[in-house]
């Protein structure tokens, strides 16, 4: 990415591969209390945590996930990171500047994607939206009309251009808002569910993108919030959990999808209801077995949810099992989880064990 | 400055695409100054003895308070109605995580709202000569600079309101307070030599009765900016006070929208 000004020089203190440093990180917003509790108690204020001693190293480059229900504190900290808020206490450092004392000088490298279509001038054009911005970034003249260009040219908006904000689609719009995060040419993008708006092709182009163009070619970090698992898969190389304000785990998406499923099975069969599979349990080949609700529809055998603790050998004796008793298996595959399924079962369970990063997913079959 | 251009230029844009309200605003403008003009004449024959020094004529008089009144709104109410507008409409964060200091930002919400009101103003002061309105032109440039530091004195009550604003989401009865105690002490329509002399005392401590005398008497009867050094004096070290009390309040503010996490919401 071209810049129109010099970037500043990162402090010395951070390690030259940790490029955003959180450590002990705590944030809590006051409680909004009702007239009845402001009268009985008008100096009693109480205040919810939004992040709990959140501490997390991301690597300069890497593309980093933030994964977690609603409320689990991912807006906090990119509006901590933004310098939009003042954390209570902690320290958070990118490139070796600090988020308190170096705001300005970080707000040159940090960028974050304010993914509200509000944010945008509706009755100006996307150019003159972009000019606006491009001035507050200290881009002038020339340099400023070739930066709006290039990053209307960027998102596809070249030829809508000189067309009216409020005209925009949704999805015209959030293009438009990442053209305005990219427009410092930043060090560490901040993005919040930024495919949200975008139809499946644009969507998946934009994610090309991301990776090639921000973070490949130009060395961009980049912290992703999202909740589509395609694109946490797809594009981070490691992911934190969040939940109620803590960091419940961290590690490659695989990894944490891998803990979730270690143990868990999809049997395909034409008799789900055989005895041999209470005899499984029974005999300790199997921990549980389970009919999915909704499978087998449409012609297709009933699906069992299995767990299977002892791995591949474990699998094999259970298949034996199974055709020695003649229950015909179409199918045994390790079950694949959703983002969601992840999440919830991080945020139950607890982080996974610590464990090398693994290959990805799509690569192990059962 | 490019900065503070450019949020002038968006500003400009979005009230040009209004068109119908941007040519009815000035138009109904030409025609306020005609029943001042009348308002005034019937008011000469009272007024003349009061306002000998500065002017001698009414219409000329009440013109020149009006114009410098409404400055006074962009003062006062610009930033803290611009910062309104940006919480509002959801503007606000995209502009505060620029690396773009904050007074930029600010004097970009003020910026067409100055504009503007000297448009405003000149075409009010144009219709003001045409019907009869009598000026010193050698005084012009002296009164422009009493009318910038009038304005800059005036700037940190706008801060505070706009302080107000990021705190609170309202600017309460602060700038009604500050707008009635200037036009009804401050000299706007009457000067300050009239009024009950316990009410005048008090008016010594609104900057705009120093300001208003000071442009008067150089825009209506010509006195030089050293003969009207007093009011300029007193006028340059309320601004540096009240700046130096409405810096903190502001910063003050920031800090705490910045602390409880409200600095964008609506």
């Amino acid at each position: 990415m071209m810049g129109g000004h010099a970037r500043p020089t990162p402090l010395p203190g951070a390690g030259p591969a940790t490029f955003v440093d959180i450590h002990n990180l705590t944030k809590s917003y006051p409680e909004q209390r009702t007239w009845r509790e402001i009268l009985r108690h008008p100096f009693r204020e109480q205040w919810i945590p939004a992040l709990r001693q959140v501490s997390l190293d991301i690597v300069r480059g890497e593309f980093f996930g933030l994964l977690g229900p609603n409320g689990a504190g991912k807006t906090t900290l990119f509006k901590v990171l933004s310098t939009l808020v003042t954390p209570d206490s902690g320290s958070v450092r990118v490139g070796g500047m600090d988020i308190v004392r170096d705001g300005a000088r970080l707000r040159r490298i940090v960028s974050p994607v304010i993914a509200d279509e509000r944010s945008l001038l509706w009755r100006l054009s996307a150019r003159e939206n972009l000019n606006l911005y491009a001035a507050l970034h200290g881009y002038g003249g020339s340099a400023r009309t070739r930066r709006v260009a290039q990053l209307l040219d960027l998102v596809g908006l070249d030829e809508a251009r000189e067309k009216m904000v409020g005209q925009f689609s949704s999805g015209m719009k959030q293009r438009l808002l990442i053209a305005r995060a990219l427009l410092p040419g930043p060090q560490l993008l901040l993005l919040d569910e930024p495919t949200r708006s975008l139809d499946p092709v644009t969507a998946e182009r934009f994610r090309l993108f991301l990776r090639q163009d921000i973070a490949d070619t130009e060395g961009c970090t980049v912290l992703l919030a999202t909740h589509n698992a395609e694109e946490a898969l797809e594009l981070c190389t490691r992911v934190a959990v969040l939940d109620r304000g803590r960091v419940r785990a961290v590690g490659t998406p695989n990894a944490l999808a891998l803990h979730v499923a270690q143990e868990r099975f999809h049997l395909h069969t034409s008799t789900p209801g055989a005895q041999a599979f209470e005899d499984l349990v029974e005999r300790g080949l199997a921990r549980s077995v389970r009919r999915l609700s909704g499978a087998g529809v449409d012609g297709a055998w009933p699906v069992l949810e299995i767990e299977i603790p002892g791995g591949d050998r474990r699998c094999a004796e259970v298949l034996t099992f199974l055709n020695q008793q003649g229950v015909v298996v179409a199918r045994l595959e390790r079950f694949r989880p959703s983002l969601a399924q992840v999440i919830e079962h991080v945020v139950t369970h607890g982080p996974p064990p610590t464990a090398a990063p693994l290959p990805p997913l799509r690569e192990r079959d059962p | 400055m490019r900065a503070i251009l450019a949020f002038f230029r968006a500003n400009w844009l979005t009230a040009a695409s209004y068109r119908l309200d941007l040519i009815i605003s000035l138009g109904s403008l030409a025609v306020a100054a005609i029943p001042l003009y009348f308002v005034a004449g019937a008011l000469q024959p009272l007024m003349a003895e009061s306002i000998e020094t500065e002017g001698g004529q009414y219409f000329g008089f009440v013109l020149v308070g009006l114009v410098t009144y409404s400055y006074l709104g962009v003062a006062v109410n610009s930033i803290a109605n611009g910062l309104a507008r940006s919480i509002g409409s959801g503007t606000i964060e995209a502009f505060l995580v620029a690396p773009a200091p904050l007074r930029t930002i600010l004097a970009g919400f003020a910026s067409y709202e100055l504009v503007w009101t000297t448009l405003r103003s000149v075409v009010f002061v144009g219709v003001g000569v045409f019907l009869g309105a009598r000026f010193a032109p050698a005084g012009l440039p002296s009164a422009l600079v009493i009318l910038a530091l009038t304005l800059l004195a005036y700037v940190p009550l706008g801060l505070m309101a706009a302080a107000m604003v990021m705190a609170f989401r309202t600017t309460g009865p602060f700038p009604k307070i500050v707008f009635a105690a200037s036009a009804l002490l401050g000299g706007v329509y009457y000067p300050t030599t009239v009024i009950p002399s316990w009410i005048e005392s008090v008016s010594s401590v609104v900057p705009l009765t120093y300001g208003l005398r000071a442009i008067r008497r150089t825009l209506l009867d010509g006195w030089s900016l050293g003969a009207v050094g007093h009011d300029v004096l007193v006028l340059v070290v309320m601004g540096a006070l009240l700046f130096a009390l409405a810096i903190p309040v502001f910063l003050a503010a920031l800090h705490y929208a910045r602390r409880r996490g409200t600095l964008a919401h609506p």
